[in-house]
């Protein structure tokens, strides 16, 4: 038996190795793949980067070497074996060498490589919503492993919405890269913005009498426990015809602190002519970024309207607030930015973990780069509070939403550069000067994911471990949770 | 009588063929079937996925109404044979095996205005290859005797079947219950473990597969059927299909051979039953004049086939000639308009048509922009809107061959290459419309070419204004009024000029007209000034005491025309508009200064 079984494996398996063509000509160009993952560097934990390539032909072969492992595939989609692709990305450097027949004819073409760096946080969670202006019926969050392909959702509004009401469910944020202290707004039915605080569950409103809104857009103070917000009566208009779609714009803005301990909610600015926006810590937690436009129009019914008529005048400088966390004492605001003297607007400051780097995004105008064709990355060095347009890794589409890995190596952010409306996740490393490596998309099992999925990844977060609650631990307590009314006190200080 | 049973099935099919294919079309364009790994894959993460997956597959014949109607009527059919044989009905009363398959066509043929609405993928074939599912429950479960291989076999069709087929697969599984309830062939023991299992898994299924899916666990024992939303009922959307359900568990019961004790019995059961299959659909399918007739427009705008929007609309209005009741919907008369401008007849025929807004014979809010929205913003030029409307479709409804055929116009108008050949892909992976998505490709990078082709040759000259923010986002007739009547664009087009100036024109403000009209002339330089135009004018010049009365080169037509319908005007004063189309002859009626003085009273969308 043993002497049938084992020739014919050995056969099978001849039959599946691809051979290298013995003789080929050769080419000075690399050649074209999706996703674009020639010379670029990638953390040496990171799942197999599958990719097709996109060049016609009768048969493809793809070498991937390293200095000590070797992965041979064949066909015009290449995917990398998990075990192949463990020994690659354990050597700094991968070379791929693609070969393909064309009439009868093998070329090989110039090899380009992938350098690998350091690791990444193991993983990420996104959201994946529709494109659409109203309607939110199919929202989840969704956590992925990135050592390999692993996706699982942990909330979906599906499972908590019915049929005469929906719910959205937005903003999800960690405290250090922990799941254990994090938080997400879900709005309208069974609305709340929900805390897991060391692994337990609370639902609370932080609209108060005193504030404009709930919280909206987060950052989890690095130390304390707090979480600055922002508050937002936001719009929504539609472009009759333009590449942008959509036009979001707030009728106002306060940012707010909450106190996890004490559910209690103080606001930090609220100036009735200022429009704040999109806090963020530093490092240390003893500054808070923020973004602000000055604009008096008078309050009332028109000022919607207005704002859209004025949305190409307001632009968002960018402040920063020193802030004592024991005593919650507030420091003066200090321009740092004055983004109006250049006719742009500055959204999302993001500091890197180490307190060095400050990523925010710029646009022509207005307040939601998402949505704004114009909207590139800009990186401040703090140590010396020089800036520069971060051009490699910027696009001729809308860069939005970044965020910073734990070890303050890789930025991950969300950008529309692929087809311009659908937003896409992407990863770049910063080395020590500031400077981006070319930037790549989230590894996919089937590289033509991005062009088939017609979705779009929202408020990409890094996490060290995953969310350890399910997704219908989270339903059920969201559905059969009244949520905590906030209490507001007033500012200490300034 | 064994052979009269086919006559439904074949009566059937030449109704859906011959008299509702417009309907079967819609159903059609409204579902996505993409021969296509991913899309797969988000079907086989659900209880249920699959059954909607193989109805999608069903669905897309439908493109070929007297195919799908066939391939409908087939299977409707097989599923009485099918019901005849597992319950050894005899053929005397073979009528009765028809009843669940007369509530699906009564189902799915009374939709209507629904058909815009119902946001579950496959819902047309659903209930039927459900109850195809629940028949092949009872003919595989009822067949095992020895109680732990029953035990065992309960157990997995409960809980595998409920992930092919969801709510379908459990009634099919309560259905063998009682088949084997009232069986004699069963033991005690038999009997009672089916029973047993299939309560666990009626109540464990749905919470089973609750851990790996995002439903509502609420929905877990309904899974598969349509939701209730739109203000579409339980009654509508959920009881009917509970109904044909009913019939399977019913079907055990009876005890067939005895019912044929006596001749005159099955005779009349046979008869009630006939008048049972045959009433339940005439009863409930929806029969709408309008209706049709918007569907049928829809098509013919679609296909860019003008001349039959009108003559559709022509038709209509004149099968409706001796009731002054009726009147066009909102999307009639918005169809027509359109058809009109494009074939450059709206200044000669736009209101040579009856006018209205009759209220759609509909329970529940069907919005316009569902319907219409899509159609009407693309084809005036304005991609932005049309993109929120697929946007939002996409996201309530899920996304269908229309969706995609708007996204990629939308992409190729706004010259947004990669994203074309995003959507264009996704149409090369559907069976039907490849076609269309390959002669795209050959158009859409030539922007010569492309201004020549239509329907782009007629919507790009409509897109010269300045981009524009709306918030206006849902009354789809008030945006395209508000759009041509606002300030014209400093490059427009002679097309915008002259949608522009029939903006105005319907407006019936002459502060609007005037300007609009001189650019008209200007720009499109007519060898003569079109009949509304010309009334438009008149009235106004008269009403003004307008010096341009006589500078103007109105006709004798006009003049006399005016002067009669004042007249007629003065006799009867001012009436409601269903009194005025009483008593003013059709020739004054059909003027632009019947339109001016009585068609006040429209509600717009």
């Amino acid at each position: 038996m043993r002497k049938i079984i084992l020739p014919s494996l050995c056969l099978v398996l001849a039959t599946c190795s691809p051979k290298l063509p013995s003789s080929y000509g050769t080419s000075d160009s690399t050649p074209t793949v999706f996703p674009d993952y020639k010379d670029i560097t990638i953390p040496c934990n990171i799942a197999p980067m599958n990719f097709v390539i996109e060049e016609q032909a009768d048969a493809y072969i793809t070498v991937l070497e390293s200095g000590t492992a070797r992965a041979v595939v064949k066909g015009k989609t290449v995917r990398i074996p998990k075990p192949k692709w463990n020994k690659l990305i354990s050597d700094p450097e991968i070379t791929v060498q693609v070969y393909v027949r064309k009439d009868r004819q093998w070329t090989a073409y110039a090899p380009f490589s992938m350098t690998v760096s350091d690791d990444i946080d193991p993983y990420i969670s996104y959201r994946i919503i529709p494109v659409a202006v109203e309607s939110y019926e199919k929202l989840s969050l969704r956590q992925r492993n990135l050592t390999n392909f692993k996706e699982k959702v942990f909330l979906s509004n599906t499972m908590i919405q019915n049929n005469v009401q929906g719910t959205c469910i937005n903003c999800h944020y960690y405290k250090n890269w922990e799941t254990d202290n994090m938080m997400f707004h879900v709005r309208h039915y069974k609305g709340g913005t929900v805390l897991v605080l060391d692994g337990q569950l609370h639902k609370v409103n932080m609209k108060t009498d005193s504030t404009i809104s709930a919280g909206v857009y987060p950052s989890w103070h690095p130390t304390h426990d707090y979480i600055a917000l922002s508050n937002n009566k936001t719009h929504q208009s539609v472009h009759a015809a333009s590449h942008d779609k959509l036009e979001v714009m707030d009728e106002e803005n306060d940012i707010i602190l909450y106190d996890t301990r004490n559910n209690t909610v103080s606001v930090i600015e609220n100036d009735s002519c200022e429009m704040e926006c999109f806090p963020g810590w530093s490092a240390d937690g003893r500054t808070l970024y923020y973004v602000s436009a000055h604009y008096d129009a008078p309050f009332g019914p028109d000022r919607k309207n207005k704002i859209f008529l004025d949305r190409e005048m307001l632009h968002f400088n960018l402040y920063s607030k020193s802030f004592d966390p024991d005593t919650r004492v507030w420091g003066k605001s200090r321009l740092i930015y004055d983004a109006a003297a250049v006719d742009s607007s500055m959204t999302w400051p993001r500091t890197s973990p180490d307190g060095r780097w400050m990523v925010c995004c710029n646009s022509t105008h207005g307040i939601f780069p998402l949505d704004q064709i114009a909207s590139d990355f800009v990186i401040f060095d703090l140590k010396d509070n020089s800036y520069r347009y971060a051009d490699e890794i910027n696009s001729q589409y809308a860069e939005s939403y970044h965020c910073w890995s734990s070890n303050g190596k890789w930025l991950m952010f969300s950008t529309r550069r692929e087809d311009g409306v659908h937003t896409r996740l992407y990863f770049s490393h910063i080395d020590e000067s500031g400077h981006f490596s070319k930037p790549f998309t989230l590894p996919q099992r089937d590289p033509d994911f991005n062009r088939e999925f017609l979705n779009a990844f929202n408020i990409p977060e890094f996490m060290k471990e995953p969310v350890h609650i399910t997704a219908r631990q989270f339903a059920s307590f969201i559905s059969a949770t009244q949520a905590t009314q906030s209490k507001y006190e007033s500012k200490r200080g300034e | 009588m064994a052979k009269a049973r086919w006559i439904l099935p074949v009566a059937l099919w030449g109704v859906l063929t011959f008299f509702s294919y417009e309907f079967l079309l819609k159903v059609e364009e409204r579902s996505l079937f993409l021969y296509d790994a991913l899309w797969l894959k988000d079907f086989l993460i659900k209880p249920s996925g699959i059954l909607s997956f193989l109805s999608l597959f069903l669905t897309q014949f439908l493109h070929i109404p007297w195919l799908g109607a066939l391939i409908w009527t087939i299977l409707l059919t097989l599923s009485a044979e099918l019901t005849r044989i597992i319950f050894r009905i005899p053929v005397t009363l073979s009528a009765l095996t028809f009843i669940p398959a007369s509530i699906f066509v009564a189902y799915n043929m009374s939709m209507g205005y629904t058909v815009y609405l119902t946001n579950l993928p496959g819902y047309f074939y659903m209930p039927l290859l459900g109850y195809l599912w629940a028949l092949l429950t009872v003919t595989v479960l009822r067949k095992e005797r020895k109680a732990a291989v029953l035990l065992i076999l309960f157990l997995t069709w409960g809980f595998a079947g409920y992930y092919i087929a969801g709510f379908y697969s459990l009634a099919g599984t309560v259905a063998t219950c009682i088949y084997i309830s009232v069986s004699g062939d069963y033991s005690r023991t038999g009997k009672i473990l089916p029973i047993a299992v299939t309560a666990v898994s009626l109540l464990l299924a749905p919470v089973a597969f609750a851990g790996t899916t995002t439903y509502n666990i609420s929905n877990g024992w309904i899974i598969g059927m349509p939701e209730q939303d739109y203000g579409l009922t339980f009654t509508r959307m959920q009881l009917p299909l509970m109904l044909a359900m009913v019939c399977l568990a019913i079907a055990p019961v009876i005890k067939f051979r005895n019912v044929l004790s006596g001749k005159g019995i099955t005779m009349a059961i046979q008869s009630a039953a006939i008048a049972v299959v045959i009433a339940v659909p005439s009863l409930f399918w929806f029969r709408d004049d309008n209706f049709k007739a918007e569907l049928g427009m829809i098509r013919a705008t679609e296909l860019m086939d003008w001349d039959k929007v009108t003559d559709i609309y022509s038709k209509l209005q004149n099968r409706h000639e001796k009731d002054p009741s009726w009147q066009p919907t909102r999307v009639h008369v918005l169809l027509k308009d359109l058809a009109l401008i494009k074939t450059g007849q709206e200044g000669e025929r736009a209101y040579g048509f009856e006018n209205g807004c009759k209220k759609q014979k509909t329970r529940c809010d069907v919005p316009m922009a569902f319907q219409i929205g899509k159609i009407l913003h693309l084809n005036y030029g304005i991609p932005g809107i049309c993109n929120r409307w697929c946007d939002e479709e996409a996201v309530l409804f899920g996304c269908n061959y229309l969706t995609y055929k708007y996204y990629a116009m939308i992409a190729i108008l706004l010259n947004d290459n990669t994203l074309t050949e995003e959507y264009l892909d996704k149409l090369e992976k559907t069976l039907f419309y490849r076609k269309w998505a390959r002669e795209q490709r050959k158009i859409y990078r030539d922007r010569d070419l492309l201004a020549q082709t239509a329907p782009y040759d007629m919507i790009i000259p409509l897109m010269c204004y300045d981009d524009i923010i709306t918030s206006d986002l849902n009354g789809c007739e008030y945006f395209l009024i508000n759009h041509f009547n606002g300030p014209m664009p400093a490059n427009s087009t002679p097309l915008y000029d002259r949608v522009a100036l029939y903006f105005a024109l319907d407006s019936k403000q002459s502060a609007l007209f005037w300007p609009r009209f001189n650019i008209y002339l200007n720009s499109n330089k007519p060898s003569r000034i079109a009949r509304f135009y010309q009334e438009a004018a008149y009235l106004f010049c008269n009403i003004e005491n307008d010096p341009r009365l006589e500078t103007l080169p109105f006709n004798e037509k006009t003049r006399n025309l005016y002067k009669s319908f004042m007249q007629s005007a003065s006799r009867i004063g001012m009436k409601s508009l269903k009194d005025a189309r009483n008593a003013i002859p059709a020739n004054l009626r059909h003027s632009y200064y019947f339109y001016f003085y009585y068609v006040n009273e429209l509600e717009m969308f």
